[in-house]
């Protein structure tokens, strides 16, 4: 166990040996908010309400999905498709440690740093736009949302790991994990809340796995869902997590076969 | 037996891509395989404590060997069994038990001091606090390098980086360790300190190794038995001084001369590899090594005469480029 908290140290100690690199991958993710938020500021300049949506209630949306994204979708895994290929993964394997668990705590460091610095960033915004915010007030509700943060975030993982391991059979996992991160952007709500999709797509985005990485938590917080949903939504979001979970083991083993821990 | 190998075969199936921009359109849609059978019927064993080289030249099934002892690979076949573990099931009990350093690749923490990485090691392999300190404190002295403790790796050189590679595999003092070229692109000292290093760890430690080198000289100082393997398959088990015997199938004589002789004269007596005057290097077939020798002190104005076994590295390479019995 305290192999794992000593990855976790380093994970953070590395990020400090490249401050510079740090502040500017900081300084994307606020422009990125900002280009968003300003685009939906723009849109409603001259509406009082649009697809159910008032200015105010958009702008929530945007700022808290900014909020939760860094927890859900930071993640270290991208790199486990380069240490296949290059057969660093070797490292790990002679060692008792499990790559899984090694994956998880370089990922709990990144979402902390993520989410220290999101904080600080998304207070200054708020001073800076004085959006009008909701803060829900409802212990319970508040409660579901942390179960569906958490579940959104063990989905990414599983949902991101599987890309990676792809590494085990195609040399470059680049295209594969590209190709799903603009999907997965679009379905996950970060750019704009799902349901002012038409009904057709809105209904499909809810059987996407990604609907539970960001949209759903928020939209339990937001307390804006039925019971009925809210219910059904973690029903559908555990298959999910269960499905990711079994299909990345599943990958793992046959990835481990095929391994030719190449590059010596 | 610490390790025990039987009938191992490793086979890769590879896609052949033809050459040029059409020849990789055309292996989108029609791929070729070709098997490569990397390691091909491989069998030995290796008791407690011993220091085995394992060479070959490259693409032999060296690395591939070692990747199936330290678990990395699944064999295609055979049964492979390393204190009484199966490597593949990578059980942590196993894990715990062995290291395996490549010298090409590296575990530690790039951004990081090594120390980082060692400490990660030791709660990795639950060390306890006292040996951790004493092993470290050990392996630094022996290798040296206690001002670079709290260097980045990345900033290392290539040999003090090796050195701390050693460190992080060795820090649970491992019972069987696989050293895959620990020596690979090093200067001459440094090699040398390496195979010091490996030597004393060795009689210190009583754990098994088996390295494998490119370098005769690593085998040649470090190993009293080799294992020769090409194409997957061996070539010769045993010490290195019957490797000689059994392949070497000339002697060299090395003599002084006091006068200038022809060389076509010194000919008539074996072959004149090298004659720089007055030193000259004939080479005749080992049984007639004694009569050649007599001939010579007979016949020529010798002031010295020296008869040798033929380098090892001549000898090997002789093994290797020898057509196929």
């Amino acid at each position: 166990m305290k192999g794992y908290l000593q990855i976790i140290k380093g994970t953070i100690e590395e990020y400090a040996t490249y401050r510079l690199s740090f502040i500017l991958w900081r300084v994307r993710i606020v422009v990125q908010l900002l280009i968003v938020y300003f685009m939906w500021w723009a849109i409603f300049a001259e509406h009082q309400e649009l697809f159910g949506y008032t200015q105010a209630s958009i702008l929530t949306y945007i700022l808290l999905s900014a909020f939760v994204r860094p927890f859900v979708m930071g993640t270290r895994t991208q790199e486990v498709g380069e240490l296949i290929r290059s057969g660093d993964l070797s490292n790990f394997l002679v060692r008792p440690v499990s790559f899984l668990k090694f994956c998880a705590s370089r990922d709990i460091a990144d979402k902390l740093l993520n989410v220290i610095f999101a904080v600080v960033e998304i207070v200054i915004l708020f001073f800076l736009l004085r959006p009008p915010v909701f803060f829900q007030t409802d212990m319970v509700i508040l409660l579901l949302a942390g179960i569906a943060l958490i579940m959104g975030m063990i989905q990414f993982f599983y949902f991101s790991l599987i890309l990676s391991y792809l590494g085990f059979w195609t040399p470059d996992v680049w295209a594969p994990r590209f190709l799903s991160f603009v999907l997965a952007e679009f379905f996950t709500g970060v750019l704009f809340p799902l349901d002012i999709l038409p009904i057709p797509l809105f209904t499909l985005s809810q059987s996407l796995p990604f609907y539970y990485f960001v949209y759903f938590p928020l939209k339990v917080y937001l307390g804006k869902l039925s019971v009925m949903a809210i219910t059904q939504g973690f029903i559908i979001g555990l298959v999910w997590l269960v499905a990711l979970w079994m299909l990345a083991s599943v990958v793992w083993n046959r990835g481990l076969r095929a391994y030719a821990a190449e590059g010596k | 037996m610490v390790i025990t190998l039987s009938h191992l075969k490793k086979y890769y199936r590879v896609h052949e891509k033809e050459a040029g921009f059409m020849g990789s359109i055309r292996s989108l849609f029609v791929r070729k395989y070709q098997t490569v059978r990397a390691v091909d019927d491989l069998s030995f064993e290796i008791a407690e404590g011993e220091l085995v080289g394992f060479i070959g030249p490259n693409g032999a099934g060296k690395t591939t060997t070692l990747k199936c002892l330290s678990g990395l690979l699944y064999p295609t076949s055979g049964f492979v069994s390393v204190l009484g573990f199966t490597p593949f099931e990578r059980k942590n009990a196993y894990l715990k038990q062995i290291a395996l350093v490549m010298g090409q690749k590296n575990q530690l923490w790039w951004d990081l001091p090594a120390q980082e990485t060692f400490l990660l090691n030791k709660e990795i392999y639950e060390i306890e606090n006292e040996k951790y300190k004493q092993t470290l404190h050990e392996l630094v002295e022996l290798l040296d390098v206690e001002s670079l403790l709290k260097v980045q790796v990345r900033k290392l050189s290539l040999g003090e980086r090796m050195k701390m590679e050693l460190i992080a595999a060795l820090i649970h003092s491992p019972k069987v360790l696989f050293l895959d070229e620990p020596t690979i692109g090093l200067d001459v000292v440094m090699q040398k300190k390496m195979r010091d290093f490996v030597r004393t760890y060795n009689e210190l430690k009583k754990s098994t190794i088996l390295l494998t080198s490119h370098y005769m000289e690593d085998v040649r100082q470090l190993a009293r038995r080799v294992i020769i393997i090409d194409h997957g398959k061996i070539l010769y088990d045993g010490k290195l001084d019957n490797l000689v015997k059994k392949f070497a199938k000339h002697k060299v004589l090395s003599i002084v001369l006091d006068e200038y002789v022809t060389p076509d004269k010194l000919k008539t007596v074996g072959e004149l590899v090298e004659y720089n005057f007055p030193k000259a290097v004939i080479r005749v077939p080992r049984s007639a090594s004694n009569v050649a020798a007599a001939q010579l002190l007979q016949k020529f104005p010798v002031d010295d005469l020296n008869i040798e076994e033929p380098d090892i590295e001549d000898i090997i390479r002789d093994v290797f480029t020898s057509p196929k019995k």
